[in-house]
């Protein structure tokens, strides 16, 4: 990690910071991937072209868009469908889409077209090859949709009431990259300056998506309207952005990415620690904040869900939005590490939706400080996973006890402590949580439960001597170690671990979606159960013919008048 | 077929899982089997032969009985369990070589060596009856022919790459070995019931609107 920035405050504490309720209240902020590639994209100023767009009047057919680096040109080739109704879900379980898509690398040819087009419809149940960096598919919001293709036709603009309402126009069911369905592995574009922060290859294929959507919506109303029909007016278009439902098999992705978890969390408390070291701010920083919080308030005004956790939590936002305004008015913000006393007054004062906006929000006035810390946040630290077996025993329980001593003496007998397992289903093959006592899973569970197994590993550790290589221990006791690795990979990775029973009878999967999404820079999550969340992507964002170094960053912060 | 060295990670994972093997162990095979598809030899092949062996299933009688002297066990030595230890017990090879055998399919020893040289910041020589490999870690050359039991493996840390294998970025693993390790995997998975396809993914409020 970068460490040129003086800090006199320190990170926050893993034991704050990792609890899954916290994590479960993180927004997005300078170091989010969406912005990452924005600001990239603007800075470098890649070129964009539309070569193909091949659809008719149903609406079936295949575009390709490109977006052109300096060094390389990327292709969203996109399959459109006539999806009956009735085969429209947005489950993994599903088979077809309104729209399939992958963003290819390179130039596509006419082949290469002919031969996703047998393979990316069907998504699971095709495969592709290196030359395919991400594969996705997404479905339309039916009523959005509709009202759109009905308004637009006739010469309307559709009703900002309803834009609002929804968001999006069509949102993503999966995208998938590194690897799946024959993609090409991150490992082979990870040393590219283009993709090598985190999903960037998958963040590109997503803003160009909505490129997409955008354009067949026109299409699909001049097809209905004829000379009637009018283009979607650019503000309401500027305000779409494209929806995603994220299920469980997110959720895992971040226990089974301890060090990659880790890097993402420690930029951003870097981040925070730098701008709360920061002894007197500027009166343009202090502005600059104060304008991204009242633009914070409009997303928030924005931001609908049915869900009662959520709901809730909407509730306690609001509340501390209207007492950090008044927080804000009583205080000039220049003096006296005015950021770090906002935090440490929020630490107080808010809950935690509240605080975790706040430690995003102070980060925007300092890009200089902030956001060259994405590029600490991939994993190139491939030695991590090597045990080292020459440690003593005693290092080994004293690594569990730093990460898991909160977990040490929870009774890991007790029903509610372990009521849920993860498991693979094997119809989809996709990560589930089920319950451990009513269902016949336990045999099939995954090592999700971390804390769990700490426990136990600890335990056996006891009957050790503390000056034993650990390489004897786990010569006998295999089962421990998943455990002992992850253990020694908290060396290197601090925040690498959730301080949270995963299989508690009480856990919200929903918190470690928001957790990965909220660094994907998602906004509005609108949790549909405990276990799957639609999110907004991109909204606010300027289309390529707009993009410019002025809007490609605080584009995620809603104007009064857009 | 070609297959993204993901794919082939995580199948070894879930088929060495399935097989038997433990986690940590089960996340040890799926890297070295990486690690063989990477220097372009068939890891899928190998992992699915040792596999259907069978060790997991009393793997203490596998595994070295004692990490001084010669690791050898009454029966012949599972090199995951092996491997890991020699990966665990690095260090000890900057002072004595060490003596291994009988292994079973010591090609999958290799990715182990490996990760041991990683560690020692050397090159790692494996040497059997009418083979000798050396890697630094990262590649790997190998002279002779790999046996499916090696009696006898000298693991030193020594030797130089002279001639090391092009690496791959891609796997094409023999039809046959990567159903077996599908057949593997395949333990791992729950049978899906009416109940766990609506509450084990939370189906919860309408996903059509």
């Amino acid at each position: 990690m970068e460490t040129t920035a003086q800090t006199t405050i320190s990170r926050r504490d893993p034991a704050q910071v990792m609890r899954l309720s916290r994590l479960g209240s993180l927004h997005q902020c300078r170091l989010s991937f969406m912005r990452v590639l924005t600001r990239r994209m603007a800075r470098e100023n890649w070129s964009f072209a539309r070569p193909k767009f091949d659809i008719d009047a149903k609406g079936v057919g295949v575009a390709v868009y490109t977006a052109t680096s300096p060094a390389r040109t990327y292709s969203l080739i996109a399959f459109a469908h006539d999806l009956p109704p009735e085969m429209r879900s947005d489950r993994v379980i599903a088979t077809a889409w309104d729209a399939t898509f992958t963003l290819f690398d390179g130039m596509p040819t006419d082949v290469d077209i002919e031969r996703l087009s047998k393979n990316v419809p069907y998504q699971e149940a095709g495969r592709v090859n290196e030359k395919s960096l991400s594969v996705s598919r997404a479905n339309r919001s039916v009523r959005l949709w509709a009202h759109f293709v009905d308004a637009l036709s006739q010469g309307q603009q559709p009703d900002p009431a309803q834009v609002d309402a929804v968001g999006y126009l069509m949102r993503t069911t999966a995208v998938y990259g590194s690897g799946k369905l024959g993609a090409a592995d991150r490992e082979a574009i990870a040393g590219r300056s283009e993709l090598n922060a985190p999903f960037q290859a998958e963040m590109l294929s997503v803003y160009l998506t909505r490129v997409f959507v955008r354009d067949l919506v026109e299409h699909m109303a001049r097809a209905k309207g004829g000379e009637k029909a009018v283009p979607l007016a650019p503000e309401t278009a500027r305000r779409l952005g494209i929806g995603n439902s994220t299920g469980l098999g997110m959720a895992p992705y971040i226990v089974n990415h301890p060090v990659l978890f880790n890097n993402w969390i420690m930029a951003r408390e870097e981040a925070i620690a730098r701008v709360r070291s920061v002894e007197t701010a500027s009166a343009e920083e202090a502005a600059c904040f104060r304008r991204m919080l009242r633009r914070s308030e409009l997303s928030a005004s924005r931001w609908h869900s049915e869900h009662p956790v959520q709901l809730e939590k909407l509730a306690s936002l609001h509340k501390d939005l209207d007492a950090l305004a008044a927080w804000v008015a009583a205080d000039d913000l220049l003096n006296d590490k005015p950021w770090d006393r906002l935090i440490r007054w929020s630490e107080t004062a808010l809950s935690l939706e509240g605080q975790e906006l706040a430690a995003s929000l102070i980060l925007e006035p300092y890009a200089e400080l902030v956001d060259g810390l994405s590029d600490c946040m991939s994993d190139a630290n491939k030695d991590a996973f090597i045990i080292n077996g020459a440690m003593p025993v005693a290092q080994v329980r004293e690594l569990l006890q730093n990460s898991f001593g909160w977990a040490l003496d929870l009774d890991w007998s007790a029903r509610e402590n372990i009521a849920r397992a993860w498991y693979v289903s094997e119809e989809k093959l996709e990560p589930r949580m089920g319950e451990r006592f009513d269902e016949p899973i336990a045999e099939y569970e995954q090592p999700l439960a971390p804390a769990r197994d700490a426990a136990a590993a600890h335990a056996a550790l006891a009957h050790w001597d503390g000056v034993e290589p650990v390489a004897a221990f786990l010569l006998r006791h295999p089962e421990h170690r998943h455990t002992v690795r992850r253990a020694q990979m908290s060396l290197v990775a601090p925040y690498g671990e959730i301080r949270s029973n995963t299989i508690s009878d009480r856990v919200l999967p929903i918190d470690m979606l928001r957790a990965k999404l909220s660094f994907f820079g998602a906004t509005h999550f609108d949790p549909r159960s405990d276990r799957w969340v639609r999110i907004c992507m991109y909204a606010g964002a300027p289309y390529p013919e707009d993009l410019s170094t002025a809007n490609a960053d605080l584009w995620v912060y809603p104007e009064a008048n857009q | 077929m070609s297959y993204a060295l993901n794919e082939v990670e995580a199948t070894a994972k879930r088929a060495a899982r399935g097989a038997g093997y433990d986690w940590g162990l089960a996340e040890e095979a799926s890297k070295a089997t990486r690690w063989l598809c990477a220097q372009g030899l068939d890891g899928s092949a190998l992992l699915a032969a040792l596999l259907e062996a069978g060790y997991a299933a009393d793997l203490s009688a596998h595994v070295p009985q004692d990490l001084q002297a010669e690791w050898q066990a009454k029966a012949p030595l599972c090199p995951l369990g092996t491997g890991a230890a020699l990966s665990d017990c690095a260090a000890q090879l900057q002072s004595a070589p060490l003596v291994i055998g009988p292994l079973s399919q010591p090609a999958m020893i290799l990715p182990f060596a490996a990760l041991a040289a990683r560690q020692l910041g050397t090159c790692v020589t494996i040497e059997g009856d009418g083979f000798q490999a050396v890697t630094d870690g990262a590649a790997l050359q190998c002279e002779g022919v790999l046996p499916e039991t090696a009696a006898r493996l000298t693991i030193r840390a020594a030797g130089t790459l002279s001639n090391p294998y092009p690496t791959r970025t891609r796997a094409e693993p023999e039809e046959a070995a990567w159903a077996v390790l599908n057949r593997f995997a395949h333990k791992t998975y729950a049978p899906a019931t009416e109940e766990s396809r609506l509450l084990g993914a939370g189906a919860g409020l309408s996903d059509n609107d």
